[in-house]
């Protein structure tokens, strides 16, 4: 039996497969016009983004910015010499990018969606009481636009995996579920370690934060609409 | 000798005073348009407006003036949507062809509006906030509804 290495941690993999998840959700709620399955969907979206910010900082080896955020001289030298490269654990350089790119995509969707306002005044983000109407409108024309982003961004992530899946026959689904890829021989790679303590931690104090703004930070308000 | 002349003057005067009249009174379609989609924005704006002050505030004047404002838009939008504003017109709308074929609905729907606005500056001065916010609810309801079968989706 092929020994095995841990690469991901769990909750970069809850991460990802929730995210996928609410994502598809969202799009549907939002397309049905069902907006307050689309709100509390959006919000859990929001806590996802924030923990994975956080666990970009504080998570294993290959959950870090420090790891996959390289400089573009870097990102270079790594696309140059792409087609001779061994299997990089987390983001290669390349891929790093992307990863960010959505995320700042995704931040930028949700943010916008907390303070939209529909036309009809009617269906809001809780944060829209912030906003003038016309300020409302503007968010929601910047949700549409960052969804279509998200969507490209999306295609292009798909894309990358189909080709490493495919045609250069290298598994990176199968450790995005199981956190772990077998080791080629000889090869030495510590596998990730992460602090479950740490995680709690972090995500109590997001959870808490995105209670508040799905409260608009009123938390005594005269009547429920 | 210079009767006939004054005549002619007077008539061309005449003439175009009515002009300009039939222009004042029958707008371009893109005036019309644009009127009436200042209006629903000012509608939307009010209706913020109440949902705004039901989760923040609840200040009884603001909301009452907004129900005001909806109601009196309600009433402004019903001559805006003549033969010949729809999608054909060459100016951007959300209108959809339907109004123009199935205008019994569509007017059905203008006067439940009207109807339902009326109600909401009815409570809106008591400053009850239950009641207000059930019938912004059923104000929205009526938006909704319309515009699930004349308006365009985006």
């Amino acid at each position: 039996m092929t020994e095995k290495v841990r690469v991901w941690d769990v909750p970069v993999r809850l991460f990802h497969w929730s995210l996928l998840g609410l994502f598809t959700f969202s799009w549907w709620s939002g397309e049905n016009h069902e907006m307050e399955w689309h709100r509390q969907s959006g919000l859990l979206i929001v806590a996802l983004l924030l923990f994975r910010v956080f666990w970009g900082l504080a998570g294993s080896r290959t959950a870090r910015f420090a790891q996959f955020v390289k400089w573009p001289g870097e990102v270079l030298a790594y696309a140059r010499k792409a087609s001779d490269e061994h299997a990089t654990d987390g983001h290669n350089p390349l891929g790093g990018w992307s990863v960010a790119a959505l995320l700042l995509v995704l931040l930028t969707l949700v943010t916008a969606g907390l303070f939209s306002v529909d036309v009809d005044g009617l269906e809001s983000g809780p944060l829209a009481g912030f906003l003038s109407f016309d300020g409302g409108r503007a968010a929601a024309e910047i949700h549409e636009i960052a969804f279509k982003a998200a969507l490209t961004l999306i295609g292009l992530h798909v894309c990358a995996i189909g080709y490493y899946q495919f045609l250069v026959g290298r598994d990176l689904i199968g450790p995005m579920i199981t956190g772990r890829r077998d080791l080629e021989a000889g090869e030495t790679v510590e596998s990730v370690r992460w602090s479950p303590l740490r995680a709690l931690i972090g995500l109590a104090v997001i959870l808490a934060l995105v209670w508040a703004i799905s409260k608009g930070f009123q938390f005594a308000s005269a009547g429920d609409v | 000798m210079n009767k006939p002349r004054i005549r002619t003057i007077a008539a061309a005067i005449a003439l175009v005073a009515a002009a300009g009249g039939t222009f004042a009174i029958a707008a371009s379609p893109a005036d019309t348009i644009a009127a009436r989609q200042a209006n629903f924005k000012k509608m939307g704006g009010a209706m913020k407006v109440i949902k705004d002050e039901l989760a923040g505030s609840a200040d009884k004047a603001k909301m009452a003036g907004a129900a005001k404002t909806i109601a009196a838009m309600a009433r402004a939008q019903v001559p805006l949507f003549p033969k010949g504003t729809g999608p054909g017109a060459g100016v951007k709308t959300d209108a959809l062809p339907a109004i123009w074929t199935d205008r019994a609905t569509f007017d059905g729907h203008a006067k439940k509006l009207i109807a339902e606005a009326d109600k909401l500056v009815m409570v809106s001065g008591t400053g009850n906030a239950a009641a207000i916010g059930a019938q912004f609810k059923a104000v929205g309801g009526t938006c909704g509804a319309c515009h699930k079968q004349f308006r365009a989706d985006d």
